[in-house]
């Protein structure tokens, strides 16, 4: 590989920037945990060896942002009495779960129903369809096994397919 | 699709219809799908649904990187080049001279280079530090606003506060919550993560600092979440913890301090005393557990006990969990835990309404002890198969439900079972706060809109007169009953009932009187800091009901989307289990878990004692441990003899049947009167644990964990650790992930149990 590493790391940067952006957001359901989640991604991609990641590159970043995300997530997790003190003082905040239900309502019909699926089964069906990783791929990311991965996806697209077909015609 | 095809052959389809196959697999797809033609549809409508998935997803906005965070990386990016020149390529050819010029070299370039990296390295970080300080800012207003209180109310922070809640507070090792708090008064310890300070520093009588720190510390074990809640409520209860508190303190410290051994009892009275001495206040109420002991089959041949499918256990110790606490032991019902997860057995066949299944393996954490598990099955019925159904929504609006996690969530929950009703439903809504009414009065499932609608107009405040509000649904569901249809009482609230009827007695006859009417109940417990688990448990089992904790919004997803029929369609009730042990096979066993489900043997073939329901769908596991005959136990303990009876001499064993046990199953038709019999021996094939089936498996693992965190004496050698690797080999399907989330769950308290 004559390509200059911070080449390596630009071009992986246009190409993987927005996707998991919008997957650390899927996980963490905020843009700012998000922002830094992806940062520290690239920044510890700036630590690798282009030739170690040849091939699963995609994988990796994948991989990598997710443990930083549940990281994040678990962390927030034990710093709740903060957001329990901003909620307890506005109390206009309760009615953001109706306002995101409405939200949701007025998306895609296929991210209407996609809200219905199990956590895990959303995220793999996003892996997949979002962001084009093969099942071995997906496997690597969310450490399932190939087989798990693929039941898991066959049971979300049975399970969607029905609700399409379900309600086609009404509302 | 309608195929026959069993379900591992459709993950192949849809892995074909994805390009995710290759060789050989590829080919023998390709051969079932040019013989069938379900298969072949299934793999057109797959592509079909996947191309309409890529579509849309990949449409959906990406969000990008702060342009101060881009620049960041720039510069990081700018510096990467350089390192790898020195690191990999050079070294290996080099020869030693040469190396060490190369050292020198690097040496001196470094000192050049670090600071410059280093600059980067913090002009990069800049944007996680400035979320930190947002953080931290916060952190300040709250310690400032903390700190103004006090001085308002004239109080010294309490100078010579008490260590104690430090000692008792599990969550006193937890670094994170630390910097929440306001700074410790001088001279007095540090408070490590207990927030129990910030209580304190808010009570305005002497006296309440203790009752105080009783509430904050003794819900230590809810961590700081609670804590700070405790702060809130305690504001609203305008200090009610006045001089009739002040002789609490030095007791309950006493008792507080003894919360480290884990004694059930104490724990019961930690959550019930600040309730005597402050009234409303935070506090979670569980009843007392005392772990099954063994019983020897020559004494105490018949086992009996009601079914119980709730799962409202498992979410709450969840609940605990997540928020880094170990549960306290009595919120533990293994049971409860066992019964979450859905386990494989058949699907019954003829007239009887579940299939009773029976499986004898070794025992994981007591290898020569034999483990025994009663599975039954509730006959599955589809969507449109599903009765007309009558519901009422019992909704809590009192000032208690203004949290996110209760009203909110509330709401979102029955939205979700909303949008699954058709016109063959009917849904009222009553709620209740100070006095109960009727908000929405019987609407067709149809109408979702109006349903939806005045869901999302509940607001919460003022006390709560649950009484009044059980009375008013049940009237409710009276009047439009549905003959042969579902006809179901949904309540959903804190269990917290402080207005009007409030006693356990009260509410049991009130619920019992009720369920005579033929309308079944669902209990949904929502929220924390004055959950009453033990109410809400009594009222579903007296109230011909089931119950579940809704901690998530995809609990509530599980337990009114997922397991919708079986939460709503009951199929038997006052099922009854009955097991005679044979004492030629067993010397002694131990039931695990329904511990408050024992029923007497006479109760039996008693139809008129009632027991639990089973819903469509649901699966009930019942796990026996068993001490095999001419084994010496020491599980039993050794009884004086009697001094005035002869020992009955123990009878004449009959024959030497190698039966290992007879299961007896008593149950009642939904609207039935008179109960029907169900009676199969079980005999023990000496399968060892290694060759049970991934559900006992797993079955053993969860009841392993359960035993842990009770801190069960029958626990042998159950670990974490073990609990873990038996979860983790025998995960299974795991369609929705529950058994992969109880993974990270036998972590979590793993590490907080430090072990």
């Amino acid at each position: 590989m004559t390509e200059n590493k911070s080449d390596w790391i630009k071009a992986a940067l246009r190409e993987h920037e927005g996707p998991l952006m919008r997957y650390a957001t899927q996980i963490t359901g905020d843009v700012d945990r998000a922002r830094d989640v992806v940062q520290d991604t690239f920044l510890r991609l700036c630590a690798e060896e282009p030739a170690r990641l040849d091939g699963h590159l995609a994988q990796w970043l994948f991989t990598v942002c997710r443990n930083r995300a549940l990281d994040i997530q678990r962390k927030e997790q034990r710093m709740k009495p903060l957001d329990d003190i901003e909620l307890a003082a506005q109390p206009s905040r309760e009615t953001s779960p109706a306002a995101q239900a409405e939200h949701n309502e007025s998306a895609g019909r296929v991210q209407r129903f996609m809200k219905h699926l199990p956590p895990n089964q959303q995220e793999v069906v996003r892996l997949k369809f979002q962001n084009g990783l093969s099942y071995k791929e997906i496997a690597g990311v969310t450490k399932l096994s190939v087989t798990n991965v693929g039941f898991l996806i066959h049971t979300a697209l049975k399970t969607l397919r029905q609700q399409m077909t379900e309600t086609e015609g009404t509302l | 699709m309608k195929n026959n095809l069993p379900e591992f052959d459709e993950a192949k389809l849809t892995a074909y219809a994805l390009n995710e196959l290759d060789g050989a697999e590829r080919g023998a797809v390709e051969k079932i799908i040019a013989e069938n033609a379900a298969a072949r549809q299934w793999v057109e409508e797959a592509r079909q649904t996947a191309r309409e998935l890529e579509t849309e997803l990949q449409g959906e906005e990406c969000p990008a990187l702060t342009s101060e965070q881009t620049r960041a990386l720039q510069q990081k990016i700018r510096a990467a080049d350089k390192p790898s020149f020195w690191t990999r390529q050079w070294f290996p050819s080099l020869r030693l001279v040469e190396a060490l010029a190369v050292v020198a070299i690097v040496a001196v370039l470094a000192a050049m280079l670090l600071p410059a990296l280093a600059k980067a390295k913090n002009k990069s970080k800049r944007s996680v530090a400035v979320a930190e300080q947002r953080q931290k800012d916060l952190e300040k207003e709250y310690a400032k606003t903390e700190a103004d209180q006090s001085a308002s109310t004239g109080v010294a922070p309490g100078s010579d506060m008490p260590a104690v809640p430090l000692e008792m507070n599990p969550v006193a090792t937890m670094p994170a919550p630390a910097p929440v708090m306001a700074p410790p008064p001088s001279g007095s310890p540090q408070l490590d993560g207990s927030l129990s300070y910030g209580v304190v520093t808010k009570s305005a009588a002497p006296g309440a600092v203790g009752v105080a720190s009783i509430s904050g510390g003794a819900n230590g074990g809810q961590g700081a979440a609670r804590s700070l809640q405790a702060i809130t409520v305690y504001s609203s209860v305008n200090y009610q913890a006045g001089p009739s508190a002040v002789a609490a303190p030095a007791d309950s410290f006493a008792v507080a301090g003894k919360l480290r051994d884990r004694d059930d009892k104490t724990f019961y009275y930690r959550f019930k005393q600040p309730a005597m001495t402050t009234g409303d206040f935070n506090t979670e109420s569980y009843a007392a557990i005392n772990d099954n002991p063994f019983l020897t089959a020559l004494q105490n041949p018949l086992s009996t006990f009601s079914i119980d499918v709730d799962t409202a256990s498992y979410a709450n110790v969840r609940r605990f969990l997540t928020e880094n606490q170990l549960p306290p032991p009595d919120a533990v019902r293994i049971e409860e835990m066992v019964n979450y997860f859905h386990y494989n057995y058949p699907q019954p066949k003829g007239d009887v309404p579940f299939s009773v299944n029976a499986e004898v393996a070794g025992c994981p954490w007591n290898p020569e002890h034999r483990l025994v598990r009663i599975g039954l099955k509730g006959r599955e019925i589809t969507r449109d198969q599903r009765p007309p159904s009558n519901l009422v929504f019992l909704i809590d609006v009192s000032g208690s439900m203004n949290e996110p996690n209760k009203l909110p969530l509330l709401k979102e929950t029955l939205k979700l079972l909303t949008r699954q009703l058709s016109e063959n439903d009917h849904v009222s809504i009553v709620v209740y706060a100070g006095a109960a009414g009727m908000v929405l009065p019987e609407t067709s499932g149809s109408e979702k809109a109006t349903i939806l609608r005045a869901l999302d107009r509940l607001q919460a405040g003022g006390s709560t007169h649950g009484s009044a509000g059980i009375r008013l649904a049940y009237e409710t569901a009276t009047e439009n009953f549905i003959e042969g249809g579902v006809n179901r009482v949904i309540l959903c609230t804190d269990g917290d009932f402080n207005v009007g009827m409030t006693s356990q007695g009260e509410l049991t006859r009130l619920i019992t009187d009720k369920a005579k009417s033929g309308v079944f109940l669902s209990v949904l417990g929502f929220g924390m800091g004055n959950y009453k688990d033990s109410t809400m448990e009594m009222l579903a089992d007296k109230g011909n009901g089931n119950y579940a904790y809704i901690d998530t919004l995809n609990e509530g997803r599980k337990v009114l989307v997922e397991q919708m029929s079986g939460t709503l369609v009951t199929i038997a009730k006052d099922v009854k289990i009955q097991i005679e042990f044979n004492p030629a096979q067993v010397d002694s066993y131990r039931l695990i878990g329904y511990e408050n489900r024992l029923l007497a043997k006479e109760d039996f073939n008693n139809d008129k004692k009632d027991a639990g329901e089973i819903g469509a769908g649901h699966t009930v596991t019942a796990l026996y441990e068993v001490v095999p005959a001419g084994m010496t136990s020491d599980e039993t303990p050794a009884v004086d003899p009697l001094k005035y009876q002869k020992p009955a001499k123990p009878r004449f064993i009959t024959s030497g049947s190698d039966e290992l046990l007879t299961l007896k199953l008593r149950y009642k038709q939904p609207d039935g009167d008179t109960s029907r019999l169900i009676s199969t021996p079980i005999k023990d094939t000496d399968r060892s644990y290694a060759r049970a089936s991934t559900d006992f498996k797993f079955a053993a693992a969860v009841a392993e964990f359960g035993m842990l965190l009770r801190g069960s004496p029958y626990k042998g050698e159950a670990s974490y650790r073990s609990a873990w690797e038996h979860a983790k080999a025998n995960l299974g399907n795991d369609p929705e992930g529950y058994r992969a989330e109880f993974l990270t769950l036998v972590e979590t308290a793993q590490r907080l149990a430090g072990k």
